[in-house]
């Protein structure tokens, strides 16, 4: 007999607040939220101002006010103030002051009941994911119109609508925003929301420290942009020191902007590795978890590692703008070289902080849409883990032409060649992925497919750029933009699509409209490279980059590519109302519109406020599609069952069981028994019980023998294959009737649930049920649980016997 | 896979496996998501310090001799301070293990002197920066010297808060035997603050 687990304990959550409760007190102006988010805020930075100002005038400067240091510590305390008056901080506090009354399982701030609590500091990890990426999505835009402006400047030679500097300042917030508030975070978002979910938890580790990275975000979004208001940074996103120590005061929004968001992603980052290290479901083990979840355990492991490394390259920036130290100043005694060292320490590894998430992504999309196992499972996971290590050798490769020790140029080259490898084996294994798939098309496939052919691209001219040669020949040209919009637009951008498309109906309970997210596909698609394909050409040519001028011989094709580039911008606009028109009049989505194996399926859409009722129970890997009733995880509910959409949508409903036919008046006072085997049907001890059974009281038995084992695609010859389970059923048969047991039978071709619940709501349902199966350790079917699933849906007593025909053999 | 089939050996499907332990609900301490939180973020701290290792051993190597540009700094002095922050470490654990046996004395006599403790080193290291003679936009020796104190000082404010926390709450009855995680994490945040003391007074001071 198969034992069922344990139960489990059904978590402590049960006395929760129904609906939030109204926080500190009645006045708007002391309660958490914006309001108080705005004055807390103000005053946080006015009186760091203040104090600033005293100190300066209490050690003598002849200036109290100075304004970098006004915005260094206004900035930095207005956003702590912000996170502090919108509410993160109010629950710590009680804890900090140790205050009686203190709970720990306080859920008035978890999740959203409605479209409020959106806009507050809300715990639940669901709310949070869609904070993130309707936050990111707008800074998307933001970043996107930045990029319009450059392309409108570049549109002709010569100045057309901005200054040499504010170009720069166009093409320096369009990558910040685009890399530190876009890409990042939204990666962030869609992993708060699907990874708590896919390992059966019922939030992430730190459920209030992860609504405050996502409030830490907001405020540095805005310091970004109000730079904008006084004079913008200029010197790029990588905000080169001297250049940026030099630049105007929006040098120092710069490095102040870019703490809180790094704060605010390695605390996210915390986060993950102790929700994916403690908080997996039972059965979870590392290699059952969802690629997904691999991608975010090795990108957050180089958050934590590599982000530290530019906060320390911005604050010596910041010391070297505001206290004039020497870091990066020859003239004191530092060095120039330096700052590019420690910002590309962490900035190489950015570049897969920005990508690996999307590799799991596209793992999801590719394999549920194909309905194919990932191929290479375990060397995808592997190979994610080996991009996050050599990540952080390849960093001097962005320096080659920078004047450093050149000792450093060939193993660079060497280790960044060797990313190739563990890359190159995710795409062959995406490749054989889809291989022979039931490729269903839909958007999310499309997106990754699409994925493929432009990351390839950006992986290829990635593999030129780390040659030295031609590395130093396309440094700052246009070579690089183009290599970096295949890698991040349609490598990072793509999977972003690809997620938010797949897991649209799961968020938001809302199918969106196929049709337009196809033709947001082609547009996207086409548009992206007629836009970017020829900047490969215009960098070979010398077109240098980060320049609002250009030679006369370029003016086509750069007239070409702003043409392409506004239609690209404009493809997102069908994006934004398929996806707003959709969120509110879609057709209502089922729990599991694309069939898929992993948790995050198995509840309704939208999920649960507290995603499961109990821990569900892991007992396969997530991507056994095309293996008949394979399973991942058991999911039970206390509460009425959600609708749920199994891979079996709804077998013959109660009332259609066909009426008794006159052989079976005659029949039902035998008890019927279904006797379930194919491998084992001959088996001694499976005919024993039999026997032994029908000693005591009388009984019919139908034996069937679903043919279709795992593996079945691989036999060579079927019929073979079915004469032998014949022979073997007949065998059974016959001593069965030598017994003097009423036997009947038949080999079905359908795999075993399917056959035991066409059985059982067929014409001669039975009243038990015998299951016979290889001992479990090689038994496929127990592998996928079969025992308790056709116990669990048939409410029938089923036996379980295990055969082992080679120890059967031996004894005879 | 064959993870699988190995999970299954036993009696049924269920059988118990070594991750199904693994729960929100630690049973030892590297399972506790808060612990290992903590030395995680413990991680990024290392890397943190270790951009400003970098910068100055990167300085100081392109540099014949040290430290660079004529610059004195006293060891004597620091040595005492050192000495003060070590001895904090095990007031800490003092305070500890007096809570795993339930002495509550101990625990809140253990946290207030380790307290003091790093409130004295603060203050020395303020001290010690006003007697130095020299400022941070003196040179890069200066802007390194005081980055990679004035960092620790600033872990050193950051591990005197969470010790301040732990001191309110133990004095007002909380932590016992059983529940004491928070002074946990406080003590392995203590214990990393003075560890990176060591290397920074061996590698600035000393060498």
């Amino acid at each position: 007999m198969a034992v069922h687990a344990e139960p489990i304990p059904a978590p402590a959550h049960d006395d929760h607040h129904h609906g939030p409760v109204s926080r500190g007190g009645g006045s708007p102006w002391l309660g958490a939220g914006w309001i108080r988010a705005f004055w807390v805020s103000a005053a946080f930075g006015g009186t760091a101002i203040l104090i600033t100002m005293l100190i300066r005038h209490l050690l003598g400067f002849p200036h109290p006010y100075s304004a970098e240091v006004a915005a260094t510590f206004g900035l930095t305390f207005g956003a702590i103030g912000f996170t502090v008056g919108i509410g993160c901080f109010d629950y710590w506090w009680g804890y900090i002051s140790g205050q009686p009354d203190w709970v720990q399982e306080d859920h008035s701030q978890h999740g959203a009941y409605s479209w409020r609590d959106y806009f507050r500091v809300n715990t639940d990890h669901k709310v949070i994911g869609i904070q993130y990426l309707v936050t990111t999505f707008i800074f998307f835009l933001i970043g996107g119109a930045l990029a319009e402006g450059v392309r409108a400047e570049l549109a002709a030679p010569g100045t057309q609508y901005v200054s040499p500097g504010n170009f720069n300042a166009l093409f320096s917030a369009h990558a910040t925003i685009m890399i530190f508030l876009f890409v990042i975070p939204s990666f962030a978002g869609i992993a708060n929301f699907v990874v708590p979910l896919m390992l059966g938890a019922q939030d992430m580790a730190f459920p209030r420290l992860n609504a405050l990275s996502f409030w830490m975000l907001i405020p540095g979004g805005v310091i970004f942009m109000s730079s904008f208001l006084v004079t913008p940074f200029q010197a790029g996103w990588t905000n080169y020191a001297p250049l940026s120590e030099h630049g105007p005061i929006g040098d120092t929004f710069f490095t102040i902007g870019v703490q809180f968001a790094g704060a605010s992603s390695i605390a996210t980052a915390v986060n993950f590795l102790a929700t994916i290290v403690t908080m997996r479901a039972p059965g979870m083990s590392f290699w059952r978890m969802p690629l997904l979840v691999w991608a975010n355990l090795a990108t957050s492991s180089l958050v934590v590692l590599g982000t530290p490394f530019i906060a320390g390259s911005q604050f010596m920036v910041l010391f070297d703008r505001v206290m004039h130290t020497g870091f990066f100043d020859p003239a004191k005694g530092g060095n120039v070289i330096l700052y590019q060292h420690i910002f590309w320490f962490y900035s190489h590894p950015a570049v897969y902080i920005m990508m690996l998430p999307g590799f799991g992504i596209i793992s999801e999309v590719l394999s549920i849409h194909s309905r194919k196992p990932v191929f290479g499972y375990r060397l995808i996971a592997l190979s994610t883990v080996a991009i996050g290590v050599l990540g952080f050798t390849v960093w001097a490769h962005h320096m080659f032409v920078s004047g450093m020790a050149s000792w450093l140029r060939i193993p660079m080259m060497a280790t960044t060649m060797l990313i190739a490898v563990p890359t190159g084996i995710k795409i062959f294994s995406w490749l054989a992925t889809i291989w022979r798939g039931m490729l269903h098309m839909t958007t999310a496939m499309w997106f990754a497919c699409g994925f493929l052919f432009t990351f390839v691209i950006g992986g290829l001219s990635g593999i030129f750029l780390a040659v030295i040669p031609v590395d130093i020949n396309t440094s700052d040209t246009y070579f690089v933009v183009a290599h970096i919009h295949y890698v991040l637009y349609g490598g990072s951008v793509f999977t972003i699509y690809a997620g938010i498309y797949h897991w649209f109906p799961k968020m938001t309970g809302r199918m969106y409209d196929e049709t337009l997210g196809k033709l947001h596909f082609w547009l996207t698609f086409i548009f992206f490279n007629l836009t970017f394909m020829p900047m490969h050409w215009l960098g070979l040519e010398g077109m240098p980059r980060r320049v609002y001028d250009y030679a006369p011989r370029f003016a086509d094709l750069n007239f070409f590519i702003s043409v392409c580039a506004f239609v690209l911008g404009a493809s997102t606009l069908v994006f934004l109302y398929n996806i707003v028109h959709s969120w509110k009049y879609g057709e209502i989505a089922p729990a599991n519109p694309w069939r898929a194996l992993t948790l995050e399926w198995q509840v309704s859409s939208p999920p649960p406020i507290f995603n499961f009722d109990e821990p569900p129970q892991v007992v396969g890997g997530p991507y056994e599609y095309g293996t008949p009733g394979a399973r991942h995880a058991i999911v039970r509910f206390h509460t009425p069952e959600p609708e749920l959409v199994t891979s079996r949508p709804a077998a013959l409903p109660g009332g259609a069981v066909a009426a008794p036919e006159r052989r079976e008046a005659v029949l039902s006072a035998m008890k019927h028994i279904l006797v379930v085997a194919n491998q084992t049907v001959a088996g001694d001890k499976l005919i024993a019980a039999l026997k032994e059974r029908a000693g005591t009281e009388p009984v019919r038995v139908t034996v069937i023998c679903p043919e279709s084992e795992p593996g079945g695609a691989w036999v060579i010859d079927e019929a073979r294959v079915h004469e032998a389970t014949q022979a073997r059923l007949d065998r059974t048969l016959t001593e069965l009737r030598a017994a003097g047991v009423q036997a009947d039978g038949e080999v079905v071709s359908a795999d075993p649930y399917t056959a035991v619940l066409d059985q059982v709501e067929g014409s001669d349902p039975p009243q038990e049920i015998i299951i016979s199966t290889l001992p479990s350790t090689r038994s496929g079917w127990m592998r996928r649980d079969l025992v308790d699933r056709v116990r669990d849906r048939t409410k029938l007593p089923v036996e379980h016997v295990v055969v082992d025909p080679a120890a059967e053999k031996s004894e005879a | 896979m064959s993870s699988h089939a190995a999970t299954m050996e036993g009696d049924g499907p269920f059988v118990s496996t070594g991750e199904q332990q693994v729960s929100a609900y630690h049973e030892s301490l590297l399972r506790s998501p808060v612990f290992l939180g903590m030395v995680m973020f413990i991680g990024s701290e290392i890397m943190l310090f270790g951009s400003f290792f970098t910068a100055f051993f990167y300085v100081r190597f392109s540099h014949p001799h040290y430290p660079f540009g004529g610059f004195e700094i006293p060891k004597t002095g620091t040595a005492i301070n050192t000495a003060i922050l070590i001895s904090s470490s095990f007031t800490m654990h003092w305070a500890l293990v007096s809570i795993k046996r339930n002495k509550r004395f101990g625990l809140v006599v253990g946290l207030g002197l380790t307290l003091i403790m790093g409130l004295t080193f603060l203050a020395l290291q303020m001290r010690e920066y006003h007697s130095l003679g020299f400022v941070p936009s003196d040179g890069a020796f200066p802007s390194t010297f005081f980055a990679l104190t004035g960092l620790h000082g600033l872990h050193v404010l950051v591990g005197a808060t969470l010790l301040s926390i732990a001191f309110v709450r133990s004095c007002r009855g909380k932590y016992s035997a059983d529940e004491h995680l928070g002074l946990e994490v406080t003590g392995l945040y203590w214990h990393f603050v003075d560890v990176v003391w060591v290397l920074l007074f061996t590698v600035v001071y000393l060498l």
